[in-house]
């Protein structure tokens, strides 16, 4: 609770601030400080110290995983707006509301993961949706991002449509938009009705397409291409794994187990697939790595979909083990890119060479994506491929997954090829001597979680 | 005490660390003090934890730390002070600083960083070495072995610069390998059969293994050291291996690593003793290769190969010793041979030295009233190898000798016949060496000298060694209860007398008697080489007939490049040019091939046109409906609409 209303404040409060403050470079500190604040109070809260005791009727309910997503995606947050806070505020003018819009974002993401209504879930799809239509389109004279930022509007809004057409579905089926009445409808339910098992598939593929995962993805590409860079990385990162905790909230084990009519794996298995497929082949022949970092989304994307298709607790625990260390690494890569001058694979030719230590936290956090031993981003996968073989059939998929994260590792090496080995004077930006430290930070978070996985999922759940 | 005894291998692992790492910083008087001193080290605490074994018996096992903790499967990294173990570290630690102190004359040429490295790489080794025969259990012992020859060859190699030594390194670390695959075959026999590799668990379930696994265990342990200690068929390395600086053959290639093997089968002896089978076939190859390497020996004309084929024929009788089951005599003759083999090889590199580089005796010759003390070590060295009484080895090789006769008189004749060969060659080589007319370059005899102190002293202590060394075991027929070595070392091989319990067949005037005949014979032989090679003149004639298969080394090397190496050459050759490049390469730059295709193809659903997606994701919404549009959700539906 405290995290959901402190979020909303905050937003107000940073929109204010424009007014008040008018040393632009102040404003990514207090955004910074409005975070922690978040954080803490989120932290809080899952030791049980809330601040707020509204009674919800149930509309909301909070449990340690979904606040400990919470943790999660404020502190990937935090770690985002300090180390590229300087670059949104060059992205436009109008830079309290970015950090406000974060806000909002972040408002909807702790909505995610502790609804207990549908309709509380649309409201949350919702807040966390529209402040990136925005963010989409804030560089204003760039043709690439307006389009960029009407196309995932227009095919948001689509989307939107089918999730509500899912949702009056089952209220079509069961009366009642309470997540806890659906499910023991659903478990109680000896025939199957088409309306529950319909609006299930709507909400599904609405939800498919908030996490980009194929075929639903088309938008992805195309948006983090478009948008502007440090937004890119926001989107690809916080927001993704926000709607991947919604999802898998939704699809609790009982509402699949109990409607056997639709074999919900093989369902996902499909989903999986082709996201694994797209993602990975189509990554194979980019030219800009800003691109193949969003093709590189869809395919992390098919990997937490295993969260989905195992549905058991090592699904979960995995799933937050993934959201942090695909956050982190993507935002890690996405810090480096958006100081790049040229952000194609010829960009970084050489970067060895002008910035050594870039390149090497770059090289931990592309490791880390491809899944190498050493690194969270492994440990992560082992979680997802684990809780699959656990359930016992599908060994296949795993087979398949291991193939597709293999051929992942050939386009995460191009960056480190064109870093490492090819000749080139890569340019970028000026690099501060702060911004190296936060790099060396995340990077050395990313080993530590690789090498001692177990130790900081104990801690999380003390 | 007991907690010491990590030190002796630590000496030199440190001495190792300082000379490897700051090598280019450090100069040679530190260097050589640090590489020599470390071992003096390590020598005093083996000498503290002999005295300490002699008075009290074995050490209990020292455990360090767990080396490999799996479940039920556990490896200790742990140490065991035994008689034999013990016995073993004095020599290793005491002729290792002799030859270290050597060292630093010998290889003041090089450059500081490459003395640095030499001493690294023989510190190293006698840490390897040190490992080697203190582990309690088989583990241990092959991280010793692998350690040992990886030093080896590193050591052989040392001169990286030259293509030939660089061969003779890797020939010698191949060869080594073949015999480290039975090595580790049995270990994990063992390890199947026993689930422990501990030596006091696995002699003391000896009874739980059947016939079979003794004698698979016991062969492939035979065959590891076949590699290790220079034996038919995997001896040819040894020879090759005196590409490396005359210490290093001193060190490794005579008096310690070479004996590896014979340690290994000494500790196992139970394991032997219940497979006769196994110890017909070692007496055999034992025998076989110590009058086979006699032969050749006689015809070598390089001062470092003669040295080199009489200790694969030395070698070879320490495995007849173990073979007709006189572990004692095998051991002792494992320390008599480190004392006057070590002495031949500093000898020879004191004589190359002096000669500035020349190793080959035909253009040596009178070199005894130039270098004294060079001469009179290496006789005594020479009577010792000859086995003339009373030097050292006459006492080992004779307890040898005697209990292969008590086995079967047949090996007796023919390990007789390879001492004669001994003798033969050894004074063929002293006389063409010392004796005679100085056959080299007058710029070579004005440069000979003798040599500094610091080789002179490590040659004259091995002398008086090699001299008196063998006074530790006389045997009961000279003087009874004189053998020392036997009663020290009676507990190590008790469980294997236990187990033989035979009485003594010969009797003791018979021995006398055989003893006094070859020994006659020997000082024959030895009289009749003198006269023949001091006056020696050089000739390059071609040797014919029988020299000339022994000096080729009856071709074995030609034999095994055309039988073995070559059709493997081929084989890899084929596997390269053919399987791997239209093979492999093609399957796996066929499927790069076919992810770039597909990539090139996939990457044109993204179009750009928000109509198209839309209609491909509706298009997928009705996909996935039929998919699931069963007989029961028709049904349902059906049942809703009438």
């Amino acid at each position: 609770m405290n995290a959901i209303i402190l979020s909303a404040v905050l937003g107000v409060v940073m929109m204010f601030s424009s007014v008040f403050v008018k040393n632009k470079s102040a404003l990514k500190h207090i955004a910074a400080a409005g975070l922690l604040v978040l954080l803490i109070a989120n932290i809080a809260d899952t030791y049980g110290c809330s601040l707020f005791k509204i009674d919800l009727h149930n509309m909301l309910r909070f449990d340690k995983f979904g606040l400990f997503f919470n943790t999660i995606g404020i502190g990937a947050t935090l770690i985002y707006v300090v180390l590229s806070g300087r670059d949104i505020e060059k992205s436009g003018n109008y830079v309290a509301e970015y950090f406000a819009l974060i806000f909002f974002v972040l408002c909807g993401l702790t909505l995610l993961t502790s609804f207990g209504n549908l309709l509380m879930l649309f409201i949350g799809i919702e807040i966390l949706s529209i402040p990136l239509y925005i963010l989409t389109g804030s560089d204003k004279r760039n043709l690439k991002s307006n389009e960029a930022a009407i196309k995932y509007f227009l095919m948001g809004s689509f989307s939107t449509g089918i999730m509500l057409m899912g949702i009056a579905l089952i209220y079509g089926g069961t009366g009642s938009f309470q997540l806890e009445v659906v499910r023991s409808v659903f478990a109680s339910y000896k025939g199957v009705s088409f309306l529950e098992i319909a609006g299930l598939l709507f909400l599904l593929v609405a939800m498919a397409f908030k996490v980009s995962a194929a075929p639903f993805h088309f938008w992805t590409p195309d948006v983090y291409d478009g948008a502007p860079s440090v937004f890119t990385s926001f989107m690809a990162t916080v927001v993704k794994a926000a709607a991947f905790v919604a999802f898998i909230r939704l699809f609790d084990a009982r509402v699949t187990e109990t409607s056997a009519a639709v074999d919900w794996k093989m369902l996902f298995s499909i989903l999986i697939i082709s996201t694994l497929l797209i993602g990975n082949i189509t990554a194979v022949f980019q030219q800009s790595v800003k691109r193949m970092l969003a093709y590189s989304s869809i395919a992390q994307a098919g990997f937490m979909l295993f969260a989905l298709f195992s549905l058991n607790d090592m699904a979960k625990e995995g799933l937050l083990l993934y959201a942090a260390a695909y956050s982190l690494a993507t935002i890690g890569i996405f810090a480096i890119l958006i100081k790049m001058k040229d952000v194609s694979f010829e960009g970084y030719n050489g970067l060895a060479k002008t910035q050594p230590l870039l390149a090497a936290t770059n090289t931990i956090f592309l490791l880390s994506l491809a899944g190498i031993p050493l690194t969270a981003g492994f440990f992560a996968k082992y979680y997802m491929l684990a809780s699959v073989i656990k359930t016992g059939s599908y060994t296949w998929l795993v087979i398949f997954a291991v193939l597709f994260a293999a051929v992942s590792a050939y386009y995460y090496f191009r960056v480190i090829q064109a870093m490492y080995f090819k000749n080139g004077e890569a340019q970028t930006d000026t690099i501060t001597p702060g911004f190296k430290a936060g790099m060396v930070i995340v990077a050395a978070i990313i080993v530590i979680v690789g090498i001692l996985p177990q130790t900081i999922l104990n801690w999380f759940y003390f | 005490m007991n907690n010491l005894v990590y030190l002796i291998p630590f000496f030199p692992l440190l001495g190792f660390l300082i000379n490897g790492l700051f090598r280019k910083s450090l100069n040679k008087p530190l260097i050589g003090i640090i590489g020599s001193g470390s071992i003096l080290a390590s020598f005093v605490v083996s000498l503290l934890l002999f005295f300490q074994v002699k008075s009290n018996g074995a050490l209990p096992v020292q455990p360090l730390f767990s080396f490999i903790d799996v479940e039920s499967f556990k490896i200790a990294f742990a140490f065991q002070v035994d008689q034999l173990s013990s016995l073993f570290l004095l020599i290793i630690t005491g002729i290792g600083f002799l030859i270290h102190l050597y060292s630093t004359s010998y290889m003041h040429d090089e450059p500081a960083e490459h003395f640095g490295r030499y001493f690294a790489y023989l510190n190293l080794f006698v840490f390897s070495m040190l490992l080697l025969v203190l582990g309690a259990n088989y583990v241990i012992m092959f991280i010793g072995w692998e350690g040992v020859g990886l030093c080896s060859y590193l050591l052989i190699g040392f001169w990286f610069k030259n293509n030939n030594y660089n061969y003779a390194a890797k020939k010698a670390f191949v060869m080594n390998r073949i015999g480290d695959l039975g090595f580790l075959l049995a270990v994990f026999w063992i390890l199947a059969k026993l689930g422990t590799v501990e030596y006091y668990e696995v002699f003391a379930q000896t009874a739980k293994l059947s016939n079979a696994d003794i004698f698979g265990i016991t062969i492939l342990l035979f065959i590891g050291a076949t590699g290790k200690s220079a034996q038919i068929p995997l001896y040819t390395w040894l020879p090759d291996a005196m590409a490396g600086p005359t210490p290093v053959s001193a060190l490794i290639h005579a008096a310690t690593m070479v004996t590896a093997g014979i340690y290994m089968i000494a500790r196992s002896n139970i394991l032997y003793t219940m497979a006769p089978v196994t110890q017909v076939i070692i007496a055999v190859i034992g025998l076989a290769t110590a009058v086979f390497a006699a032969t050749i020996a006689l015809k070598q004309n390089d001062i470092k190969k003669v040295l080199a084929y009489s200790t694969v024929s030395q070698l070879g009788y320490m495995f007849l010793g173990l073979g007709v089951g006189a572990y004692t005599g095998a051991v002792f003759h494992v320390m008599t041979h480190a004392f006057f083999k070590a002495l031949l090889f500093l000898g020879a590199g004191s004589v190359i030295h002096a000669m500035g580089g020349e190793q080959d005796i035909r253009k040596m010759g009178g070199l005894a009233k130039k270098m004294p003390q060079t001469n009179w070590t290496f006789l005594v060295a020479c009577f010792a190898i000859a086995g003339v009484p009373p030097l050292s080895g006459f006492f080992s090789k004779d307890e040898i000798l005697a209990a292969a006769f008590e086995k079967n008189s047949l090996l007796y004749y023919i390990g007789v016949a390879g001492a004669l060969m001994t003798a033969f060659y050894m004074f063929r080589l002293y006389a063409m060496t010392f004796l005679g007319q100085f056959r080299g370059t007058h710029e070579q005899e004005h440069h000979l000298h003798e040599s500094p102190a610091a080789m002179t002293i490590p040659l004259i202590v091995l002398a008086i060694l090699a001299a008196v060394g063998g006074l530790i075991g006389i045997p009961e027929a000279i003087l009874p209860n004189a053998h020392k070595l036997e009663a020290f070392l009676e507990p190590v091989f008790e469980q294997s007398t236990r187990y033989v319990h035979e009485a003594h067949t010969v009797s003791h005037s018979t021995e006398l008697m055989l003893m006094g005949v070859v020994t006659v014979i020997i000082i024959g032989v030895i009289v009749a080489a003198w006269r023949k090679f001091s006056k020696y003149q050089y000739s390059d004639a071609e040797e014919t007939g029988l020299g000339k298969v022994l000096e080729n080394k009856w071709y074995v090397d030609e034999i095994y490049d055309a039988v073995i190496v070559n059709p493997l050459l081929k084989l890899a050759g084929f596997l390269k040019n053919v399987v791997e490049k239209s093979g492999i390469d093609g399957i796996v730059n066929g499927v790069g091939r076919f992810v770039g295709y597909s990539a090139r193809q996939l990457r044109l659903l993204q179009s750009g046109q928000v109509g198209n997606y839309i209609l491909f994701m509706v298009l997928s919404l009705v996909v996935l409906f039929l998919v699931f549009w069963n007989e029961t959700i028709i049904s349902e539906f059906l049942k809703k609409i009438f």
